[in-house]
């Protein structure tokens, strides 16, 4: 890892101390690339307006934290980063139950927009001075005044059900009219839905709700699972980027409880990570060229990235839950006579992805559809703290492979590319590129690999209070998972920041003055995915015969099943 | 433009028919395969490791009666992450190569496993004896007369 400058750390401390005007409480360094300050809530504006404007961090996301039971309050963390420093930069401020108020940081740092309101939603700090306090996280017929992530809150506890409630969405300007798209729409990754306020073909505006798919994660995490169960729910948290989220927290955890995973581990899964990132780029622009409506590009992609899902198969027993992290390392070898076979799949995928780059590069078709489509300025991205691919094409050259180096990526370094135009053509040059950087990491890592044990052995209890950051480069951008080790064996807060997060929050920039058909692309360009089928084909193996069910053979066969169950 | 079209009709007629023939063809996977769970009764002590270890809650124990320990599988709940497989002292418990789980009946997805115990003396919980020479000497660990082996 890369050592960190004993000048960064005394700056930050210096800027943090000077702008926080004596409210700074206490400063520790839990790890050597880990800041942590504890500042008076009344501070909290002008010493982030310090680090982002004069030191240019970047802002990550913020924790909130039920402390009461430990310190009888409450602690709004914020979570920055300095990429090329290194360095992790935390402020949390307690925030006493009797005043639970905190200033709001989003007029500083628009990209904190969300994660202010999420934390205000899950236990109950208002961002004053938010320009946007609305309801983000929770159900639209939610009661008020129930906050899920506080500690006194039963996990399993369901509200009733209430009629009639609709989410609160802004109304169009005047003369525009109001275009819904959603919540379920065959580009998005889940149900969200965009209120596009539209002037003829021209948006002039968008609003939206998302969070249709909030499934409580944290929340079982922290009050049902252990340390060891997590990794598999953690693996869920996305279709396609499993084993990165899996990684992700258990790094987190090794970070918290000062547990290294061995090399071996460490490369093992630099190399899923990489065929991860190959099978989810192929899978994308496979995507962007179904929504732009050039289905060849989807058939053939996905065709190319078919044996990358069979090779992750045969190494971990399953194609996409791959089941193999474990906090200290890894529950399962790569066997070493796999990697010819593997050596050739990436051969041939690579030759296959060349091909398919060089098509479609010349191809006027793409260039007319994505040239100077979704346009996100490289001051818009750095405001809205976009990450990954929709960054780097807007000239943001950020990577945490680079920015923190984890797992091997200290010994294999990615080259990464940039694009300066910052439109949808740039995001596809982009990840293409980084497809077959990622086809070279994988072959570096797999020709350095040393031999080794693949789990480190825990002798003692994680201790209690302690704090983790880790971040994993998605193939959609930066994810992040924040630990504070807690009693039980399980984390006492375990916070997940998934890519799409923040690179969302990007597209109303993105799509303001576009017209109506350009907005799919656009948002596909951030991170798609494909809406569930309609319909139900069974075929009788032993006639042969094909039978197409339809929506309402379903329906009709689900009612007459609850029927004879005796169901109501 | 143009030689863009004819370069991806190329890769397309290059490429050829790719799907696999399943379901008129059998699929096998590859070995080492996270299937469906298969649990060897006989094999089966009751020391409710599985249950322990499983994340998602899949295996229930409870000691119902004395000399009795209940195993409950609900299987619709797992996730095939194999944690079973590598604690089971007895490879009692494996996953298997099956990937067709399909099914109408519910009681497909429930299994119930009832395994005869040496009770402790003083509190007469049941206890699984430590080693496999002790599980032979417990007299009423296994009836013998199922076919068990110890």
């Amino acid at each position: 890892m890369d050592v960190i400058d004993q000048r960064t750390i005394t700056t930050v401390k210096e800027a943090v101390a000077a702008r926080s005007d004596g409210a700074l409480l206490s400063v520790t360094q839990p790890h050597p690339d880990t800041l942590y300050f504890a500042i008076d809530k009344r501070a909290m504006p002008a010493v982030v307006d310090g680090l982002v404007n004069e030191m240019r961090a970047r802002f990550m996301i913020s924790v909130g934290t039920d402390k009461r039971p430990v310190t009888g309050e409450f602690a709004i963390l914020h979570l920055f980063s300095l990429d090329r420093e290194h360095l992790y930069i935390l402020l949390e401020s307690p925030v006493a139950e009797e005043d639970l108020r905190i200033a709001s940081i989003t007029g500083v740092v628009p990209g904190a927009n969300w994660a202010e309101r999420e934390y205000r939603d899950a236990i109950g700090v208002h961002p004053e001075g938010h320009p946007d306090p609305r309801r983000l996280l929770l159900a639209d017929d939610w009661p008020e005044g129930v906050y899920p992530l506080r500690r006194d809150f039963p996990y399993n506890y369901q509200p009733p059900p209430a009629e009639n409630v609709r989410p609160q969405l802004r109304e169009p300007p005047a003369g525009a009219s109001v275009l819904p798209m959603g919540p379920f729409f065959p580009v998005l990754e889940e149900p969200a839905y965009w209120r596009l306020f539209v002037e003829g073909e021209t948006i002039v505006g968008c609003d939206t709700r998302i969070f249709y798919n909030h499934r409580g994660i944290e929340k079982l995490g922290e009050s049902v699972l252990t340390y060891n169960e997590i990794p598999y729910l953690a693996e869920r948290i996305c279709g396609i980027c499993g084993f990165i989220h899996s990684t992700c927290y258990c790094q987190a955890v090794e970070k918290a409880a000062g547990i290294e995973a061995p090399r071996r581990a460490r490369y093992i899964r630099t190399i899923m990570l990489e065929l991860e990132r190959i099978h989810s780029h192929l899978l994308w622009l496979g995507i962007a060229g179904h929504i732009i409506g050039f289905d060849t590009v989807l058939m053939q992609t996905w065709r190319i990235r078919e044996p990358v899902m069979w090779l992750c198969e045969e190494i971990s027993g399953n194609r996409k839950t791959y089941g193999m992290n474990t906090v200290g390392g890894l529950r399962r070898d790569l066997p070493n006579q796999i990697k010819p076979k593997l050596m050739e799949t990436l051969a041939e995928v690579e030759k296959e992805a060349i091909a398919v780059r060089d098509a479609v590069v010349g191809d006027t078709t793409l260039h007319a559809r994505t040239k100077g489509v979704g346009v996100l300025t490289n001051e818009w991205a750095k405001k809205i703290c976009t990450v990954g691919p929709p960054a780097r094409a807007s000239g943001v050259a950020i990577d945490a492979r680079i920015d923190h180096p984890y797992a091997a990526y200290d010994e294999v370094p990615p080259q990464i590319a940039t694009q300066e135009a910052g439109d949808t053509w740039a995001r596809v040059l982009v990840r293409v590129g980084e497809l077959l950087e990622s086809i070279r990491l994988v072959r570096e890592a797999l020709s350095a690999i040393p031999e080794g044990p693949i789990c480190a052995e825990i002798k003692e209890e994680i201790p209690p209070g302690k704090v983790g950051v880790s971040v994993v480069e998605a193939p959609r951008g930066e994810a992040v998972h924040f630990v504070l080790t807690g009693g039980d064996n399980r984390p006492y807060r375990w916070r997940v920041r998934a890519p799409t997060y923040p690179n969302l929050q990007a597209l109303p920039a993105m799509i303001l003055n576009e017209t109506i058909a350009d907005v799919p692309i656009t948002l596909g360009s951030l991170d798609p995915c494909f809406s569930c089928t309609e319909r139900l084909e069974t075929i009788d193996r032993r006639t042969k015969e094909v039978r197409i069910y339809s929506r309402a053979d379903l329906l009709e066969m689900s009612r007459g099943k609850a029927r004879r169950r005796g169901a109501p | 433009m143009f030689l863009s079209k004819l370069r991806e009709a190329l890769i397309c007629l290059k490429a050829g028919r790719v799907t696999l023939g399943y379901p008129f063809t059998p699929h096998e996977p590859k070995p080492g395969f996270r299937g469906k769970v298969t649990v060897d009764t006989d094999l089966c002590f009751g020391c409710g490791g599985c249950a322990n270890v499983c994340p998602a809650g899949v295996i229930v124990v409870s000691d119902q009666e004395p000399r009795q320990r209940v195993l409950e599988f609900y299987w619709a709940r797992c996730t095939y992450c194999g944690k079973c497989e590598e604690v089971c002292p007895e490879k009692a418990i494996r996953l298997s190569q099956q990937f067709e789980t399909a099914t109408d009946t519910p009681q497909d997805m429930y299994m119930r496993l009832e395994v005869l115990m040496g009770p402790c003396q003083r509190c007469g919980r049941c206890f699984p004896p430590p080693t496999v020479l002790d599980r032979m000497m417990k007299t009423g660990f296994r009836n013998s007369s199922e076919g068990g082996r110890a």
